[in-house]
This record gives C-alpha cells, sequence and structure tokens, in this order.
C-alpha cells in the first residue's frame, strides 16, 4: 500500500472514522447537536480530502477500487447530497431530538456505501457497496418507529432488496462461472465474446435486473411508491438521490469497462427499460394525490429519461456519454434534494405532509418554501433557465444526433404527461386556502433548500461549470485498453 | 460626464423597483418624492448631458455607451448600448422634461387615489421604457423600449381596473398597436436577414450600400416599419385605439398619448430615414398617411363633446403633421413638431386634467362652461396651448407648423396637395379650438367649479404655458443626426395663406359659437349634416367597420367552431393519457408479493430478450 | 474453471436432476386427495395438524421477546467479524505490519460496536419496566 493509494482512499478513511466517531459519541452521551455537528464535520472532512486524491488520480488501488475523476465528482455530489440530508434530518427530527441521533451513523455509513459503490472496480466490490449502502438504507426507511407506514416500507425494501441482492449473486456466479474472473477490466478483456457466452450474457442481464430494481426502471420499480411514501422525507430524498446516482454511476462504469454498452443487445434492452419506464411512471405520476408518490414515480420517468441518454451517447460517443450522464445525474440530485427537501421541511417525526392538499395554499403561507417546491418542480419538468432543463437538452441532443427516434418520441411524450402533473402541485399551491396559518421553516431546512434552490437557478442560468466539471471526468476503464 | 448617460434610464428604473418591491408598504407621502424624483434627476442629468453634447464639434455630436453583451449566439450578437446624437437628445430631453413635469403634476393629480404607488410605478417603468427605446444602439434594444411602453400603456389606460370599459379600451390600444407592432417586427427581421446585422447605424449605411433607391426589398422594409410607426402613433388605418385609450388617468394622457409614446412612430421613421430615402414611394405614402389622417380627425375633433377626446383627435391630427413632414423630407421640422407639440399637448391635457379635478370628473364640455372666471390660472394657460395648437404666430407651434407646410409645398408635384391639405387641417385646428375655449371656459357656468389643485398641478401648467408660447425659439440643432431641411422654402403667397389658416378657424370658430350668427344648431338642420355629425364624431365610423371587417367575421368563426374540431384530437389525447393512467393503476397493489413477482416477471422478461434476441 | 464454457453434454445430470425434482414434488401434491380420507365433512379437527396423535396445545405462533433476535443478531454479526481475525491469524506472518494495523483497525472498530451497544443497553436482558423497577429498589 503506498501513500498515493492511501491518499486516494482518503476519503473513505475519513468517511468510516467519522461513522466511528458518530457512534462513539452517542455512546458517551446523546446529544442530537453534537452528533449532528461531528456528522458535518465528517462529511465537510470527506470534501475536503477530495483536492489531496484528485492529483493522484487515476489510480487503481488493490484490485477493488479505482480512484479516478469520475468517482470524485460523484464523490463530491454524494458528500454534498448527503449535507443537505444532515440539515434536512436536523430539521425533521426537532421534535425529538436526543432519540434520533443514529440517523446520523446511517447517513455516513450509507455515504460511504455511495461512494465505495461508484469507485468499484471489481465486482466484489460492487456488491459490497451496495449492500453497504443498502443495509444502512433499511433502517433509515423505518426509522420512524412508532408509526406503521415507515415500518412496512422498511419491510418491503428489506424483502425486495434481498431479492434483488440475489439476483445480482447470481449473475455475478454466472458471470464469475463462465469467465473465470471478477474485476470489471478482465470482464471487458472477454468483451468481444461475450455474445458468444450465453451464461456470462445471463449473468450481465440478470445484474442489469438487480441495477434496475435499484433505479427501479419498470417493471422493478413497484416497490418505489411505497417506500418513498413511507420512509421520512429526509430518508426518502436521500434514496431518490444519492443511492439511484450512485447505482447509475456504476452501471456506467461496469457497461462501459465489459464494453457491454456497444452490444446491440444491451442496448436494445436498456431502451426497451427506458421506454417502458418513462411510459409508465408518467402515466401514473398524472393523478396521484400522495406528493410523495407523484415524485417516486416521476423518479421511476426519469430513470427512463437518463437511460435514454444512456443508449443515445453509447451510440456516439463516450465521452459524451459521461457528460450526458454525469450532468444529468447531478441535475436530478439537485433538483430532488429540493423537491423532497421541501416536503421534509414541512413534515416532522409526527406528521408527514405528503397529500397534495397539504400543499393547498402553501404560497401565501409560506412563500418561500413554495417558491422552492415550485422551482424544483419546473426543474424536474426540464423548463427553461432550470437545471434541470439543461439536463434534458442533453437527452434531447444526444438523442437527436444519435437518430434513436423510437425513444426521442418517447421522451417527448412522457415530458408532455410530466408537465402536467409537476403544473398541477404548482397550481393546487397557489390555491386562495389555509391562507393565514404561516408556516415557520426550520432554519437548518431552510439553509438546505436555499442551496439546492440557489443551484437549480445557477447552473440552469450558466451551466458551463458544472458541464465542465461533468465533462472532465475521464473514461472509467483505464485509458490502457481503451480504443 | 457623457458616461452618465446609462444613469439617465436607470434611474427611472430604480424608482420603479422601489416602488414594486416596497409594495405599497412606503409611507404614501415619499411616493411623489420617489416617482417624480427619479424622472427629475434624470432630466437634470439629461440637460447637463445635451450641454455637454451641443458644445462638441457638430460632426463629433455622437455618442456611443456599451454596457454590457446582452446575448450572443454565433455571429448574432446583441450589446446593451446606448447611442446618443442630437435626434436622441432630443427625444431624451422631451421624454425626461415633459416627464418631470407631469410627474409633479402628476403628485397632486393623483394625491387622493389609493393605487398612486401603482401609478408612479408604472410611470417611472413607462419613463425607463420610452429611454430605452430612443436611446437604443440597435434594433432588439428598440424593439424592447417599443414593447416597453406598449405595456405601460395597457397597464396605465387600465390603470381604473374595476370599470370594464377601461379595461376594454386598454386591451383595444394593446391590441390593434399589435396589428402594427407586428408588421415592425417582420420589418426588423427583415432588416437582420437582409443586411446581417442588428445595429442601427450600420443598418442604414449597409441598406445604402447594398439596396438601390426603389428597390422591392427596401420599400419592403420601409412599408413594414412604416406598419409600427401608424400603429404606435395612431395614424390611418391604426388610430382607432388612441380616443378609447383617454380611459386612462389624465396624466397618462397628457405624457403616454400626447407627449411622447404616440410619437415614437415618428422618431422611428427619423431614426431610420435613411431607408425611407432608399423607398420613394413609401416616404410619399407617409406624407399622404399623414394629410389625411389629419383632416378627418380635424372634422371627428369638431364634433365630440369630452374634451379629451377633443383633444385626443387633435394629438391624432397633429401627428398627421409630422408624418405629412416625414413624408416631405422635412426631417427635423417633423421633430421640431414633435417637440412644440409635447409642450402645449402636454400642457392641454394637464389644464383638462386641472378642470376635470375642479369639476368632480365632468367631461363634457357642454356641461362646463364660464370657466374663464373660477379657474382663471387654467383658463390663461389654457389658452396659451391653444394657440401655440392653432399656431398663431410666434407661439411655438407657429414654427414647427410653418416649417412643416411650407417645405410641403415646395415638395414635388403632390406637395402643393400636401400644403392644401395641411392648410386646410390649419383652418380646422383653428376652429375646433376655438369651439372648445369657448364652450367650455366662456359662457355660463353649468357646472359649479371647486378650485380643487395646488402648487404641484399649478406649476407644471405655468412652466408648460411657457415652453408652449416661446419654445419654437429654442430649436435644437439636429443636423448632422437627420439631413437639413431642404431650402427651397416656398415664401409668398403660400406663405401668407398658412399664416393666414388659423385665423380663418378661429373666425370662424368666434362666429358660429360665440356670437351665433351661425349656430351650429342651424348648421345641424342642414339636410344631411346630422349623418356628417354622426360620422365624424363616431371617427369617421372606422370602429364600425373594423367590427364588420376583422371582429366580426372571427367572432363567427370562433361561433362555428364551437364544437372545436381541432380541439378533438388533443382531448383524444387526453383521454388515451386518462386511459393509460386507469390501465396502469392496479398495479398499485401493495402486495409484496406481486411486487416480487413483477422483479422476477422483468428478470425473465430481460433474459429472454437479451439472451435469445 | 473452463473459459470455454460448460460442454452442454455434461449439463445433463443437473436436467435429469431437475425434472426429478419437478416428477416427485408433483406427485406428492397431485396424488394425496385421491389416496386421502374423502373429507366430506369438514370438522375442526380435520384442520388440526397431526402430530402422532397428540392434541396440539396453544398457536404455534408464539411471540418471542424481541431481545432474542437481537441477541441473535448480535451473535451472527460478531461471530462473522471473528472469521475475519482467524483468516488473518493464518496469514499472520505473510500480512506482516501492514496486516498487522489492519486487523488492530478492524478490531477496534469492533470494541467501538461493542462500546457502543453495552452503552445504549441493548446488551441489558431487561425490560425498560424491569429497568424502573430496579432504579425504585436501589434508591
Amino acid at each position: 500500500m503506498t501513500a498515493d493509494a492511501l491518499t486516494a482512499l482518503l476519503p473513505f478513511i475519513v468517511l468510516s472514522a467519522a461513522a466511528v466517531a458518530v457512534m462513539l459519541a452517542i455512546a458517551i452521551r446523546r446529544s442530537f447537536r453534537l452528533v449532528f455537528w461531528l456528522t458535518v464535520g465528517g462529511l465537510l472532512a470527506g470534501l475536503s480530502t477530495l483536492p489531496h486524491a484528485s492529483p493522484v488520480a487515476p489510480l487503481q488501488v488493490t484490485d477493488l477500487l479505482r480512484i479516478d475523476a469520475y468517482g470524485l465528482f460523484f464523490h463530491a455530489l454524494f458528500l454534498l447530497s448527503a449535507l443537505v440530508v444532515a440539515l434536512l434530518c436536523l430539521a425533521y427530527f426537532r421534535r425529538r431530538e436526543n432519540e434520533n441521533e443514529e440517523i446520523f451513523v446511517l447517513l455516513l455509513t450509507s455515504t460511504l456505501g455511495a461512494l465505495l459503490l461508484v469507485s468499484s472496480a471489481h465486482l466484489a466490490m460492487f456488491f459490497l457497496g451496495l449492500e453497504v449502502l443498502t443495509i444502512s438504507l433499511f433502517p433509515m426507511i423505518a426509522y420512524s418507529v412508532r408509526a406503521s407506514r415507515p415500518l412496512e416500507a422498511g419491510i418491503k425494501y428489506l424483502l425486495l432488496s434481498g431479492l434483488a441482492s440475489s439476483f445480482l449473486m447470481f449473475g455475478m456466479a454466472l458471470v464469475y462461472g463462465d469467465l473465470g474472473v471478477l474485476s470489471f477490466e478482465q470482464i471487458g478483456a472477454h468483451g468481444a465474446e461475450l455474445e458468444q457466452k450465453p451464461l456470462a450474457l445471463a449473468g450481465l442481464f440478470l445484474i442489469l435486473a438487480a441495477i434496475g430494481f435499484k433505479l427501479s426502471l419498470v417493471p422493478f420499480h413497484l416497490w418505489t411508491p411505497d417506500v418513498y411514501q413511507g420512509a421520512p422525507a429526509p430518508v426518502t430524498a436521500f434514496l431518490a438521490t444519492v443511492s439511484k446516482a450512485s447505482v447509475f454511476a456504476l452501471l456506467l462504469r461496469f457497461f462501459t469497462a465489459a464494453h457491454a454498452e456497444r452490444s446491440e443487445t444491451f442496448l436494445c434492452v436498456l431502451g426497451l427499460l427506458a421506454v417502458v419506464s418513462i411510459l409508465a411512471g408518467n402515466l401514473l405520476a398524472l393523478l396521484q394525490v400522495s406528493l410523495k408518490r407523484l415524485l417516486a414515480y416521476s423518479s421511476i420517468a426519469h430513470m427512463g429519461y437518463l437511460l435514454t441518454g444512456f443508449v443515445a451517447a453509447g451510440l456516439l460517443r463516450r465521452d459524451l456519454q459521461t457528460e450526458t450522464i454525469a450532468f444529468y445525474l447531478a441535475a436530478y440530485t439537485v433538483t430532488s434534494l429540493a423537491a423532497f427537501g421541501a416536503i421534509s421541511a414541512l413534515s416532522d417525526d409526527d406528521r408527514e405532509s405528503d397529500r397534495l392538499s397539504d400543499y393547498a395554499g402553501l404560497f401565501w403561507r409560506s412563500p418561500w418554501l413554495a417558491a422552492v417546491l415550485t422551482l424544483s418542480l419546473l426543474s424536474l419538468a426540464g423548463i427553461p433557465l432550470t437545471v434541470g432543463f439543461v439536463g434534458k437538452f442533453y437527452v434531447f441532443a444526444v438523442g437527436v444526433q444519435a437518430e434513436t427516434w423510437p425513444l426521442v418520441a418517447t421522451v417527448v411524450i412522457g415530458s408532455g404527461i410530466g408537465i402536467y402533473y409537476y403544473l398541477r402541485v404548482v397550481l393546487t399551491m397557489i390555491q386562495p386556502a389555509g391562507v393565514g396559518q404561516r408556516v415557520t421553516l426550520h432554519p437548518a431546512a431552510g439553509t438546505a433548500l436555499a442551496a439546492a434552490a440557489l443551484v437549480i437557478l445557477a447552473a440552469g442560468l450558466f451551466p458551463q461549470p458544472l458541464i465542465d466539471a461533468a465533462a472532465n471526468v475521464p473514461q472509467p476503464p483505464p485509458t490502457a485498453d481503451s480504443p | 460626464m457623457l458616461k452618465l448617460l446609462c444613469l439617465v434610464p436607470f434611474l427611472p428604473l430604480t424608482g420603479f423597483l422601489i416602488l414594486t418591491c416596497s409594495e405599497g408598504r412606503l409611507p404614501r407621502a415619499y411616493v411623489p418624492w420617489i416617482g417624480a424624483g427619479s424622472v427629475g434627476l434624470s432630466a437634470a442629468l439629461a440637460t447637463s448631458l445635451a450641454f455637454e453634447l451641443m458644445t462638441l464639434e457638430p460632426d463629433t455630436r455622437v455618442f456611443r455607451q456599451t454596457l454590457w453583451h446582452w446575448m450572443a449566439a454565433g455571429d448574432f450578437g446583441v450589446d446593451f448600448a446606448f447611442y446618443l446624437d442630437a435626434l436622441s437628445l432630443n427625444m431624451l430631453l422631451v421624454v425626461t422634461g415633459i416627464g418631470f413635469l407631469i410627474h409633479v403634476y402628476s403628485a397632486g393629480y393623483m394625491a387622493d387615489d389609493p393605487g398612486m404607488a401603482r401609478f408612479f410605478a408604472y410611470m417611472n417603468l413607462f419613463v425607463f421604457a420610452m429611454l430605452i427605446l430612443v436611446l437604443a444602439d440597435n434594433l432588439p434594444l428598440l424593439y424592447l423600449g417599443w414593447e416597453g411602453v406598449g405595456l405601460c400603456s395597457y397597464l396605465l389606460i387600465g390603470f381604473w381596473y374595476e370599470k370594464p370599459e377601461n379595461g376594454y379600451a386598454a386591451r383595444k390600444a394593446f391590441v390593434v398597436t399589435r396589428v402594427g407592432d407586428t408588421a415592425m417586427a417582420l420589418g426588423l427581421f427583415l432588416l437582420f436577414s437582409q443586411l446581417g446585422t442588428l445595429d442601427i447605424q450600420e443598418a442604414m449605411s449597409r441598406a445604402g450600400a447594398q439596396w438601390p433607391a426603389g428597390s422591392t426589398l427596401a420599400t419592403a422594409a420601409a412599408l413594414l416599419l412604416l406598419g409600427g410607426a401608424v400603429g404606435k402613433s395612431a395614424q390611418l388605418p391604426l388610430q382607432v385605439w388612441l380616443p378609447d385609450a383617454m380611459a386612462g388617468p389624465t396624466p397618462i394622457s397628457a405624457l403616454i398619448h400626447a407627449a411622447t409614446m404616440v410619437t415614437a412612430g415618428v422618431y422611428l421613421i427619423a431614426r431610420t430615414h435613411a431607408l425611407f430615402t432608399l423607398a420613394p414611394e413609401v416616404q410619399t405614402l407617409v406624407a399622404v398617411i399623414g394629410a389625411i389622417t389629419l383632416l378627418i380627425s380635424g372634422f371627428s375633433a369638431l364634433t365630440q363633446t369630452d374634451i379629451k377626446r377633443v383633444l385626443a383627435y387633435s394629438t391624432i391630427s397633429q401627428i398627421g403633421y409630422m408624418f405629412l413632414a416625414l413624408g416631405v423630407g422635412a426631417w427635423s421640422a417633423a421633430i421640431f413638431h414633435l417637440t412644440t407639440h409635447a409642450f402645449f399637448k402636454a400642457l392641454l391635457f394637464l389644464g383638462a386634467g386641472a378642470v376635470i379635478l375642479s369639476l368632480h370628473h365632468e367631461q363634457d364640455i357642454f356641461r362646463m362652461g364660464g370657466l374663464r372666471r373660477s379657474l382663471p390660472l387654467v383658463f390663461w394657460t389654457f389658452l396659451a396651448g391653444l394657440a401655440a395648437l392653432v399656431g398663431l404666430p410666434f407661439t411655438s407651434g407657429y414654427y414647427s407648423k410653418h416649417e412643416i407646410l411650407l417645405t410641403a409645398y415646395g415638395a414635388g408635384s403632390a406637395g402643393s396637395w400636401l400644403w392644401a391639405a395641411g392648410t386646410a387641417g390649419a383652418v380646422l385646428t383653428g376652429l375646433y379650438s376655438t369651439r372648445l375655449l369657448l364652450i367650455a371656459f366662456f359662457g355660463p357656468e353649468r357646472t359649479p367649479a371647486h378650485r380643487h389643485y395646488g402648487s404641484n398641478i399649478a406649476a407644471p401648467l405655468v412652466v408648460l404655458a411657457i415652453l408652449s408660447l416661446a419654445g419654437g425659439l429654442a430649436k435644437l440643432p439636429l443636423f448632422p443626426a437627420l439631413p437639413e431641411t431642404g431650402t427651397d422654402q416656398a415664401g409668398g403667397s403660400p406663405s401668407l395663406l398658412t399664416t393666414a389658416a388659423p385665423f380663418l378657424g378661429v373666425a370662424i370658430g368666434y362666429l358660429v359659437y360665440r356670437t351665433g350668427t351661425a349656430s351650429a344648431e342651424a348648421l345641424l338642420k342642414l339636410p344631411g349634416s346630422e349623418a356628417l355629425r354622426r360620422l365624424w364624431f363616431s371617427g369617421w365610423g372606422m370602429d364600425w367597420l373594423y367590427d364588420r371587417l376583422f371582429v366580426l367575421p372571427f367572432v363567427v368563426l370562433a361561433r362555428l367552431n364551437e364544437a372545436d374540431a381541432i380541439d378533438q384530437p388533443y382531448r383524444g389525447i387526453v383521454a388515451l393519457t386518462r386511459l393509460g393512467h386507469r390501465l396502469l393503476v392496479p398495479t398499485q397493489t401493495g402486495q409484496l408479493r406481486r411486487y416480487a413477482a413483477g422483479m422476477l416477471f422483468g428478470a425473465v422478461l430481460i433474459l429472454a430478450v437479451g439472451v435469445w434476441a | 474453471m473452463s473459459s470455454a464454457g460448460v460442454p452442454h453434454t455434461d449439463l445433463w445430470p443437473l436436467l435429469l436432476y431437475f425434472e426429478l425434482v419437478l416428477v416427485v414434488v408433483g406427485t406428492m401434491l397431485a396424488l394425496p386427495p385421491f389416496l386421502g380420507e374423502r373429507r366430506t365433512r369438514r370438522t375442526p379437527a380435520t384442520e388440526q395438524p397431526y402430530e402422532s396423535g397428540i392434541v396440539a396445545v396453544g398457536s404455534s405462533q408464539l411471540r418471542f421477546s424481541v431481545r432474542f433476535y437481537l441477541i441473535a443478531i448480535f451473535f451472527v454479526i460478531f461471530d462473522l467479524e471473528a472469521v475475519f481475525i482467524f483468516a488473518w491469524a493464518i496469514a499472520f506472518r505473510e500480512s506482516g505490519w501492514p496486516g498487522y494495523i489492519e486487523i488492530l483497525i478492524f478490531i477496534g472498530v469492533l470494541v467501538a460496536t461493542l462500546v457502543y451497544l453495552w452503552r445504549i443497553g441493548a446488551l441489558d436482558w431487561r425490560t425498560p419496566r424491569q429497568r424502573g423497577i430496579e432504579a425504585t429498589i436501589h434508591q
């Protein structure tokens, strides 16, 4: 283990240390504030290590991990997202402080899992990262044990996640059984003959099924609305952003490393999943009365858009693919954080503000909160001047350039339906109802929302810096064997 | 010092922002100070800029200020840039100077109105937009200002929006001017696509180089711009909105619908005069439009009973003179008349406003009368304004109108006809002015007047009266921004006739409305005269005509399409979407075993597609 | 492991096995309705599980205290972690100082976890009510 390798691993080391430290702090003295600040400190320390790690990248650390700019971009994204979620948690659990410190430990470990996932270069690390992320998520989802909904959601996620993991495990076993290798690079070395190896191919498709579950692509999506609805709002925010983005980032890394992204069959299957996800997600979101369910279905549709970009850009150029995916993921993460953050700011441990009727007249009760929620919905709908527009523009642009017309048509139809239900929420907020009952915004939630809204606007108006950050991402596989 | 130019428009903008953002929380007493103060500061600034610019050599009286690059896409770049030459300086002074006086006046006029802060906010926004319009260095910026003043006009005509007629008038003004604006936008696109530049000066010089005189493209471009100009300046055939626009508060009528915005069309043509020179037919058309408009609106003004409508028709008629001047190439005379008209028409409107205020919002001149005694200050200032309007010698209106008519006389074969129309118009002007004066200010008192104004109303009246009388001496030299008006002005008998025409009108008016030698009632007994009166009263039935020509067919078409055939496919899409939703809803069972089965199904599906495809 | 894939001829025992499983299970499920007692009449006894003639007592769905599971989970976790320590112990010399440091960190994390569990009372067998009673006794 060289000094360089240790430097490259610093984000993980710092985050793990922070998790242990937070746990010990809870053991010594239960203080919600203290634990919160420790968590924030840990996340900031993790962020501060990224500039140190980036000069040594790209670097292969053991067989398992690969630290490169691609991964570091997502590290930064996830650490910042976790910071926002931590702020949201502080506001969300304001009623019962000093009973809920463990959420921060779980937040740190799940963030660690996400970081491991995007940097993994080996199927074993893939599995480990995914499980660290997922297992931390179970208790987070079921965190508010007094209510039945979170418990139900937690159990559902646990069981279905177990099922998905078994798919994943079996798929990996098949790949190993047929090819005898586990690292992405070595799988990629077999890339050309993959079509002639049905077992390995079946393994890859089973892995894809497991990824499809995590990304809640149709038909693996059924858990999504129930779990989103049941989980406490900050956890939903985390689930919708970090969990999904990390798995998608890995999908890109894994399938480009395995040279599967140029296989007709894979693109065909991914395109199919994208089309049904966009259609089913948007159609099901149409008349939902629960905002969280609505956003859950909208996230299904957005994963479909992303997959469209993935397929179309994959047909064109690899750097364009990374740029499209990384930018869209960042845009989607920021926007979802703002949307679920707004829900979280209106909710607390005892009462989730989930039904659309809870939002009637929000513009009169809390104009700023309503403005942030509106902004995030507009960004999700892809209205110009928001970051969501730039993301969707990428998807359109690559779709048109690659001439994948069925996919482009689906994206157009999906976006059209999408505008209806996003605006429905906005209209609900404008209704002159409940005027006078002002909402008091917790300063932590306010800070988090303001930051997210600012990024949505700033990156919507001046997307170039974010594009540069996303585009500077080098190819996930080592440069040596990329064509 | 010239660098302060950008402050001139941005001061009113600041005022607008302050007034808007304070959402009425500002104490009422501060509102006029901010509203009028911001415009006053920019007026002071504009004056000092004027001294600075005019002391330069005539050939270097140009200042260009680029604030920032607005947008850039390929070779299509737009700067946020201002262009100051003698022409825009003239407009700058009119807009800020008259604007300031009217703001001061409004402080008194609107003192009791609950929406005062909103009023001043709109006014400031208007001044900002108007300044952008006159200072614009490129076509998009000019268009921005053009639409901005249109918006403010809409907002201010409908200022008292509780009354549906006001909203209707505002809408009418907006829609009618929109017809012209569309033509103008097309013209701008044409200029850009053919000349490849959006910079006004650059476009004019390129037009001169690329297009021979009388070429189709030049004619088309000039025609389209003329469309915009007649819409904004209420000339034939788009003049119908201006009389209805009098629904707004009187200071608005003075500022927007007399002094500044309605003359934007004149400014536009003057600014693009190089283009019109290239299209002589269109230029002649401008003159003809002006001549016809000044005549028909003069007749209409004769029959109106509402004091503001009389003035509105008079405004249309006076702008007709400006168009006439533009059409015969008397560019600087047009701008000169624009300036003097701004003085005396603003004065007349403000005077009318003072009358209306004192009579508790009575606008019918036949219910007025005897105001000479009850409102002496208003009477004398109003008299000064009318004198300038009529063009009595040595008032400001005399100089400008005289120059226009004499240039027209010398302009080609059609010149004498144009001159005749203008001179006839001058007779008409004298006639309706005398009628207005005699009915409203002389005779018995029909409605008791309560003097209901303070110094902030009186002061602007006095200042404007002085300007109306003496403003003719202060003509800003417009060369080289505009070419010199031809020196071949006719002298001799045409000059004499032109000078005499207003007196003729005044004399007829005196005979009809004062001595009763030929009373109006007696005239109306003549056969056909009642029908004629009604035709003139309704503005030559233009509204009726447009109703039949455009509105009615449209309404009929809309009725026919009530079931909306075109909508059906869209409804079908909605139905399809809802159906899709209903079909998919049963998947949300909440049952874990179904979810697991779904996943299994999906895995089998992608395996099947993937491995055996 | 051959990278050429498994020849299809080697697969037939596995296929035969699958088929046999299907046949056996199918038979077991298909035959009883024909072989068993004709159930013309349903009595409470019909629904009872057969326990070699002894009548069943109570429900099979007992409610265990959740602490059993907690302890079980702790056992599983710490037991599994011990396996890693064994793996290190076997390769003690080969892994050298880096291995030693790594396992120290590993054990350190385990200890931290244990401290945490101990402090939050997860190892305390008593219910909260019992704890409360004891607290009053100690006063």
